[in-house]
């Protein structure tokens, strides 16, 4: 085994993890926002609102990732009528896929933040006079944010790996490179160096969260 | 002058009543200690007085506002311009923990009343110097004790000049030995003749303190009067009962 067998095979799995750092990047920038929308729409007083961001949650919670996936890609286009308009780009596809999936995991996490929040701080603000709109972006998004930043590591590592899902829907990435480079040398060292460049993204995210949870400790 | 006046006011948490008809007056420069049993409906007769409980009946009339005028109460926006005059304290600080010290007396008169940053600055360099915590100015809530954050709490209130300030036990969630600084800092509120309503367990400090002392019992309104006529002469059995427990 030559490190010039190893250089040669790691070149395209490094290619294949820019898709899945692209993905991760989709994901989480969008994901984030819309889980917070859904967490305050499942706290609106309309109560339809709040049933039809409850559902929303239970749905993507409750069933596979990949299912989803598969049906985004594939199940979509077979719609009767809309279904032409409905073909999109695999990537693009998995993009929506994962965006509406962590979306629902966000608010929950989100949801979890502002049960943290005492209502003194409520009360406080009340009686300082800030209006609701203050209050909720200079009081409790903040404590919020600060309360959900450990779940939120935690789940953006996840998304990390959930990014292999690509697999399944036939979008090249690291994955998809290591197992052709397994199956075309019948060797299993393409695994163990997919399993590294894994590790090295999930430590820099680690990493990173370490030190927003520091900067922002409040002590 | 009058500027607390609190006629028949009701308020019950299901069927239990918590205020039965509580009437009494506040005036200007008054410091009142209000005492009485824990449930006696003290605190939710404070908290009423700023909006944060609502109440089923009766008249609360603020610096010659009312508030609530036979249990209808005015628009939220006079409500809004009715509280703003008053300050609270909580038993529990409620200090804002992401903001510091500064922070937290500066972020009400900024974004609430738009004031300009350097009187801003100023007036929260000048309360912070009055309760003695200059030295603290940017730490985080999480760094101070118990009596600091009460202080830091009391110059917050005081950042949006209030005419009356309201404390629901300000020193109950403190060790005994923090007690003492946060008592001070309200003494010297006193001599500056700001008004207060004092929710408190501290018979010491009802005693030293206050101008008139306020007896709640089982939701109601028993009696008032300066401190030597309700700890050497109470007119009621139940006071008297009180007394004798909470002084034994």
């Amino acid at each position: 085994m030559s490190a010039e067998y190893i250089l040669n095979i790691t070149k395209p799995m490094l290619e294949g993890a820019q898709m899945t750092i692209l993905l991760f990047l989709v994901a989480i920038v969008l994901a984030i926002p819309l889980g917070f929308v859904i967490t305050l729409l499942a706290k609106s007083s309309i109560k339809a609102v709040a049933w039809l961001a409850h559902a929303y949650v239970y749905v993507m919670r409750g069933t596979p990732l990949l299912l989803q996936l598969l049906f985004i890609c594939f199940g979509l286009p077979l719609l009767p009528i809309v279904g032409e308009y409905l073909v999109f780009d695999r990537f693009v596809a998995a993009c929506i896929g994962f965006v509406l999936n962590y979306a629902a995991y966000f608010a929950e996490i989100f949801r979890g933040g502002l049960l943290a929040i005492d209502k003194g701080q409520y009360e406080a603000a009340q009686v300082l006079g800030f209006s609701k709109w203050q209050t909720t972006t200079k009081i409790i998004l903040p404590q919020m944010f600060r309360v959900a930043l450990p779940a939120v590591s935690n789940e953006s590592i996840t998304l990390v790996k959930d990014t292999a899902l690509l697999y399944a829907v036939a979008v090249p990435e690291l994955l998809h490179y290591a197992q052709t480079a397994v199956n075309r040398d019948f060797t299993i060292v393409p695994f163990f160096i997919a399993g590294v460049i894994y590790l090295v993204m999930t430590l820099l995210l680690t990493l990173f969260f370490k030190w927003l949870e520091k900067r922002f400790k409040f002590e | 002058m009058a500027i607390i006046q609190v006629s028949q006011l009701k308020k019950s948490f299901g069927t239990l009543d918590v205020l039965k008809s509580v009437s009494f007056e506040v005036n200007r420069n008054d410091v009142v200690a209000v005492i009485g049993p824990s449930g006696s409906g003290k605190s939710t007769m404070l908290r009423s007085l700023i909006h944060l409980e609502q109440v089923n009946g009766g008249t609360i009339r603020l610096l010659d506002q009312d508030l609530v005028r036979e249990g209808v109460y005015a628009s939220p926006q006079q409500i809004k311009q009715i509280t703003a005059k008053m300050g609270m304290v909580f038993q529990h600080f409620n200090l804002f923990p992401h903001l510091t010290v500064r922070e937290n007396l500066e972020l009400a008169p900024r974004t609430v009343k738009g004031e300009a940053d350097e009187i801003v600055r100023r007036k929260s360099a000048e309360l912070l110097e009055k309760v003695g915590l200059s030295d603290k100015a940017d730490n985080y809530p999480a760094r101070l004790s118990g009596g600091q954050k009460q202080r830091v709490a009391i110059a917050r209130a005081l950042m949006m000049d209030p005419e009356i300030l309201l404390f629901d036990e300000p020193t109950s969630a403190l060790d005994p030995e923090l007690t003492g600084e946060v008592l001070q800092v309200i003494k010297q509120l006193a001599k500056e003749s700001m008004t207060m309503m004092v929710v408190t367990h501290e018979m010491g400090f009802a005693r030293e303190v206050a101008g008139k002392v306020m007896f709640m019992d089982n939701g109601e309104f028993i009696e008032s009067g300066t401190p030597d006529e309700m700890f050497g002469n109470p007119q009621f059995e139940r006071t008297r009962a009180f007394l004798q427990k909470s002084l034994k």
